[in-house]
């Protein structure tokens, strides 16, 4: 069995590799067998990112590994807490004593030997919260990447579209695995990039286009918080490392720098930056989170995003790349602890988000619309987990990553099944009735929906669960708990109306008289293989992976060996599981499912006319427009923000040319004009070159002469 | 005035001469060939003055320099024609007035007078004759124009 | 100055206007008098230049000078370019002729040879391949004739005056500084054995020159070959 080292570094380079190969031989050699490197090398990722967590489980079983127990005597390290290994590869950049040593810091009381010592390690890191994300990436990946040689079988942009997939995986499994702000920040970006690629793949269509520059510049907002987070960092800290550096010397351990989510600044909380600075802190990487992860208000960009390939759609823009927000916050969980503020902020954000997205959900007609809005909804679940800030809220939060991950790529990718059949339609009012010619899609379809809609026993139940639990007990607790309170309640009703709107996608298109588009011609059938084999796998995952984990607690188990993570653990004794709230809990959210679920049925299954009457009803107080018009989002940044941009910069265009221009212009007019009293020489007339030459000749006689 | 002066005098002055012509026919000439004679002219009258000098120092360098002058007007005359055939191969003159497209931009040409009418220009007439034989079937204009030479 | 040069200032400005009368301008008239004027012109010259030697010798000089000079006039103003071309090659047999005078046989017989054996056929070459006619507007229509007439008129004054600047007695070259003897030219550039003593110095103190040279001449051939090569499109 390869060591944990070299599975972390062919997890991340079988992508790169893959990726490199089909943009060179790609246009000429593979063509239509350009899958080929791409599914392989995503497949054996998938397959050391599991041996990778097998290795992990031993180690956490097996602890105390001799280097770290020999160092634990040293500086002020104590016995290191969790399970984390760091690979330094090679150094990227070094600036040694970049910064002065400040007088008064807040965050260290003594200096390391390199505080302030400017470095970018390539270093990869090991650890449970990362394993699960890489499991979770490349598992998501494989299936993909099967389904889409199905999916994308004719498109001329073939290659072009396996190379990004390949790029994606290479630069999301580097984002969960690296150990440094710095270089989380580039593949931050980079994932950011592909998304970027991905959603204009097909770039000719101009709303793709577009839309892949909306997610790019919404991006940018977000990424700008995350730069000025991770300069505050810096200055803070003095490192930008996660991991703590220690160096051998003279048969002694000496460390060198202190991580800033290191075990030494872990095992000492008081190192870590407290008050308005760590509130900073955490809220500009939050920025950073809403941006990738779509958090109100830089939500935007996601269902504009769906002009994508569906298999994009499936696994950037609702599996993996928009949960590296939840992942980042999730890594810096301790920064986010030391600032009760942040911690309200993030749950404040993802609550409104989670209603947000759901109340639009409900009027949307475009099938992906509708899941792109489900996503946000459940990415804000993900970040309210996480505002609990307990080792508890973590888990569910992450909990509830990986099972979204499931059913919503599963959901992805069965729009995609059916946009394939129906020749790239998929509004839901042009199509319905779909269950007898897409059996397979049908059933696996109603599985990701029972999973999303979190009905018992499926994977959704379980870890919306978690997180309503761990709400309901961090509401118990003191410190913001009214927030805490309003935010069970929000989710609770979230609940309702997530039962509503995915059943009513699923109604409306499996249900009711059967209608093809006339776009579908001879394509309205099921699937191939290639494409139903991983939705069958996905709703494996779907149903069973919520209750497996459940039961044998293995998934927190897991998680909590994580430095990070194990220290919020430490820190803050976690109330005592109260039986009969838990089951109040779940009693309790299991029927809010069931109403939900009663009202899609009522509304959609038999007769549509109750729907119609009931959405203008709504109408009159304006709230179908306002959810059918997505709270107006878009209208509003344009009115606020883009037009009055837009404003600027003709202005500065005009500024530009009229007088900066013209003053160039000026500056050129004056030779022109001297040149042109000389212009009449060059009259292209031999001869009187030639009597120039004369003249020159006889001014030099007479010099001569006289 | 001693022989060799005299000599001298009286060589750079002839080439003086030579060089003043040629100089007069580059400017006024707009044949290409016969600008390039004048060209190779005002060399000749450099030449004689050369040997004239290195006569009347004793050495043999004026001598050597003709010899070299000689050669380079060679490769010049190479090189001249071979531009002056592909001109008018292009133009179907050898008119050096013509290529003054090359001119600057938005400047006026120079403008051709009118050829005034010439006594020796006028077609000359063919000899009237009796008819021998069947008549030669040739175009109208052939038959007005007779070159003089 | 009262010792102003009338004849010579009188024979250029003469020159310069018979120039003028002969170069075309589009029409015949008046080229009659401008020969006559530039042989008045010329003679007028000629009276002003110091004797060579005896009467064989003053002779041969002057009529070798003559036939340069005249050839060299209606080699510039020949309408038709041929005629043009064949006075000239009887300027350069004059100037080989002068050549000879003085001394420099070799590059007498390298004239007539380069020059008129292979560059002037050249030329005709060119010309019978260009112009079978020779009747166009532009041989025939000279570009500012009078201008052109005028300045050649103010260099060769000005050359002349030069000369004679020099060599008048209070001349630069008074009292004939540097002025070999009959002794010194027949053991130098006189010497019998002048080809031998050219060769010896061309390829001695000149060896790298005349590399180059042939180095030249190749390069134009090889040039000039690949622009007449090239294919008119």
């Amino acid at each position: 069995m390869p060591d944990i080292r070299t599975l972390l570094i062919l997890i991340p380079a079988l992508p790169l590799a893959a990726s490199l190969t089909t943009a060179l031989l790609g246009p000429r050699l593979l063509r239509t067998r350009s899958h080929l490197p791409a599914v392989a090398a995503i497949a054996l990722s998938f397959l050391a990112s599991v041996l990778l967590v097998f290795q992990v489980q031993r180690a956490i079983d097996q602890p105390a590994a001799p280097a770290a127990e020999h160092r634990a005597g040293q500086g002020r390290a104590a016995q290191p807490i969790g399970f984390e290994r760091v690979y330094t590869l090679w150094s990227w950049a070094q600036v040694d004593q970049a910064m002065p040593w400040p007088d008064q810091n807040a965050a260290d009381t003594y200096q390391p030997a390199s505080w302030g010592n400017f470095r970018i390690d390539i270093a990869l890191r090991v650890d449970p919260l990362t394993a699960a994300m890489l499991v979770i990436v490349t598992c998501i990946s494989t299936l993909v990447a099967v389904y889409s040689i199905g999916y994308m079988h004719d498109d001329p942009g073939y290659w072009r579209f396996f190379s990004y997939i390949s790029l994606f995986v290479f630069s999301m499994t580097m984002l969960v695995a690296s150990s440094n702000f710095v270089l989380l920040y580039v593949f931050w970006e980079l994932v950011g990039l592909c998304s970027y690629l991905l959603i204009g793949f097909w770039f000719e269509k101009p709303a793709a286009a577009a839309a892949g520059k909306k997610a790019f510049l919404v991006n940018r907002i977000g990424d700008f918080g995350f730069a000025l987070g991770v300069f505050l960092l810096w200055t803070t800290y003095g490192t930008l490392d996660f991991h703590d550096t220690w160096i051998h010397f003279h048969h002694t351990w000496i460390q060198t720098s202190i991580g800033v989510l290191g075990q030494t600044r872990l095992a000492h909380p008081e190192m870590f930056a407290s008050g308005g600075l760590a509130t900073a802190i955490a809220l500009l990487l939050m920025l950073g989170a809403c941006g990738k992860s779509a958090q109100f208000p830089l939500h935007v960009w996601l269902p504009d995003a769906m002009e994508g390939p569906t298999p994009v759609s499936a696994l950037i823009h609702a599996a993996t790349m928009v949960t590296a927000g939840v992942y980042m916050v999730a890594r810096c969980m301790p920064l986010f602890a030391a600032s009760q503020t942040a911690l309200v902020v993030v749950g404040t954000l993802g609550g409104i988000t989670a209603l947000l997205g759901a109340i639009t959900a409900i009027t949307q007609t475009d099938l992906k619309r509708i899941l792109a809005y489900s996503t946000i909804s459940h990415l804000g679940y993900m970040f309210v987990g996480l505002s609990v800030g307990t080792l508890a809220g973590v888990v569910a939060g992450m909990f509830h990553l990986m099972t979204h991950a499931f059913f919503k790529s599963l959901l992805f990718l069965g729009a995609g099944s059916v946009m394939h059949a129906m020749g790239g339609v998929i509004d839901t009012r042009q199509f319905g009735g779909l269950r007898r010619r897409m059996p397979i899609t049908h059933w696996t379809f109603l599985i990701g929906c029972l999973a999303m809609a979190g009905v018992f026993p499926f994977a959704g139940f379980w870890s919306k669960d978690a997180i309503l639990l761990a709400l309901h007990q961090r509401a118990s607790l003191g410190g913001g708990a009214a927030v805490y309170q309003g935010l069970y309640l929000s989710v609770m009703l979230g609940v309702v109306l997530l039962a509503v709107y995915t059943f009513r996608a699923f109604f409306l298109t499996f249900y009711g008289p059967e209608r093809i588009p006339p776009e579908a011609g001879h394509h309205a059938h099921e699937s191939p293989i290639t494409m139903t084999g991983p939705l069958m796998l996905l709703a494996c995952g779907a149903f069973g992976l919520g209750a497996y984990f459940e039961w044998t607690h293995g998934f927190e188990h897991f998680l909590a060996a994580t430095p990070s993570l194990a220290y919020l653990g430490q820190r803050a004794a976690e109330p005592a599981g109260e039986a009969g709230a838990h089951w109040g809990v779940a009693v309790l959210s299991t029927v809010m499912v069931v109403i939900g679920l009663a009202i899609a049925a009522v509304l959609y299954l038999g007769s549509r006319e109750q729907a119609r009457r009931l959405a203008r009803l709504m109408n009159v107080f304006g709230l179908y427009s306002l959810s059918y018009g997505k709270f107006f989002f878009d209208e509003i940044y344009q009115a606020l923000i883009i037009a009055p941009l837009v404003g600027l910069a003709r202005l500065c265009a005009w500024f530009d040319q009229w007088l900066i221009d013209g003053l160039v212009d000026a500056g050129g007019a004056l030779p022109k004009w001297l040149g042109g009293g000389f212009r009449p020489a060059q009259n292209g007339l031999v001869q009187f070159y030639a009597l120039a030459m004369v003249l020159g000749l006889l001014v030099l006689m007479g010099a001569l002469v006289f | 005035m001693p022989y060799e002066v005299a000599l001298l005098n009286n060589y750079l002055l002839v080439g003086a001469a030579l060089f003043g012509i040629g100089l007069v026919g580059f400017v006024s000439r707009r044949n290409l060939i016969v600008m390039f004679l004048s060209a190779e002219m005002m060399l000749q009258g450099v030449s004689l003055s050369l040997v004239a000098w290195g006569r009347f120092h004793n050495d043999f360098g004026g001598q050597l320099l003709v010899l070299f002058i000689i050669a380079v007007a060679a490769c010049e005359a190479a090189v001249a024609l071979a531009m002056i055939t592909m001109l008018f191969r292009r133009s179907g003159k050898l008119d050096a007035a013509h290529w003054q497209t090359l001119r600057e931009a938005n400047q006026p040409r120079f403008h051709e007078e009118p050829l005034p009418e010439e006594f020796g220009d006028q077609p000359l007439p063919w000899p009237r004759l009796t008819p021998a034989g069947i008549q030669p079937d040739v175009p109208r204009e052939k038959i007005d124009y007779r070159p003089k030479v | 100055m009262n010792d102003l040069p009338i004849i010579p200032i009188l024979a250029t400005l003469l020159g310069g206007l018979a120039f003028w009368l002969m170069l075309p301008r589009g029409t015949a008239r008046g080229r009659g008098v401008g020969a006559l004027a530039m042989a008045m012109a010329l003679g007028l010259a000629g009276s002003q230049m110091p004797r060579v030697g005896d009467w064989l010798d003053n002779s041969v000089f002057f009529i070798l000078a003559a036939v340069t000079i005249v050839s060299a006039v209606a080699a510039v103003t020949f309408r038709n370019p041929v005629y043009c071309a064949i006075w000239f090659g009887q300027m350069l047999l004059g100037t080989a002729g002068l050549f000879l005078f003085t001394g420099a046989q070799f590059l007498a017989v390298a004239t007539t040879v380069v020059y008129a054996g292979a560059i002037l056929v050249t030329f005709l070459f060119v010309l019978m391949l260009a112009q079978p006619e020779g009747k166009a507007a532009y041989d025939r229509v000279s570009w500012e004739a009078m201008l052109a007439a005028a300045t050649g008129v103010v260099v060769v004054a000005a050359l002349s005056m030069i000369i004679g600047r020099t060599f008048a007695p209070e001349g630069a070259l008074y009292p004939w500084l540097g002025m070999p003897t009959s002794q010194q030219l027949a053991a130098n550039v006189l010497t019998p054995a002048h080809v031998a003593r050219l060769g010896g110095e061309l390829f001695g103190r000149y060896l790298i020159a005349i590399e180059v040279a042939g180095v030249l001449l190749l390069v134009a051939l090889v040039g000039a070959a690949v622009i007449i090569g090239r294919e008119k499109r």
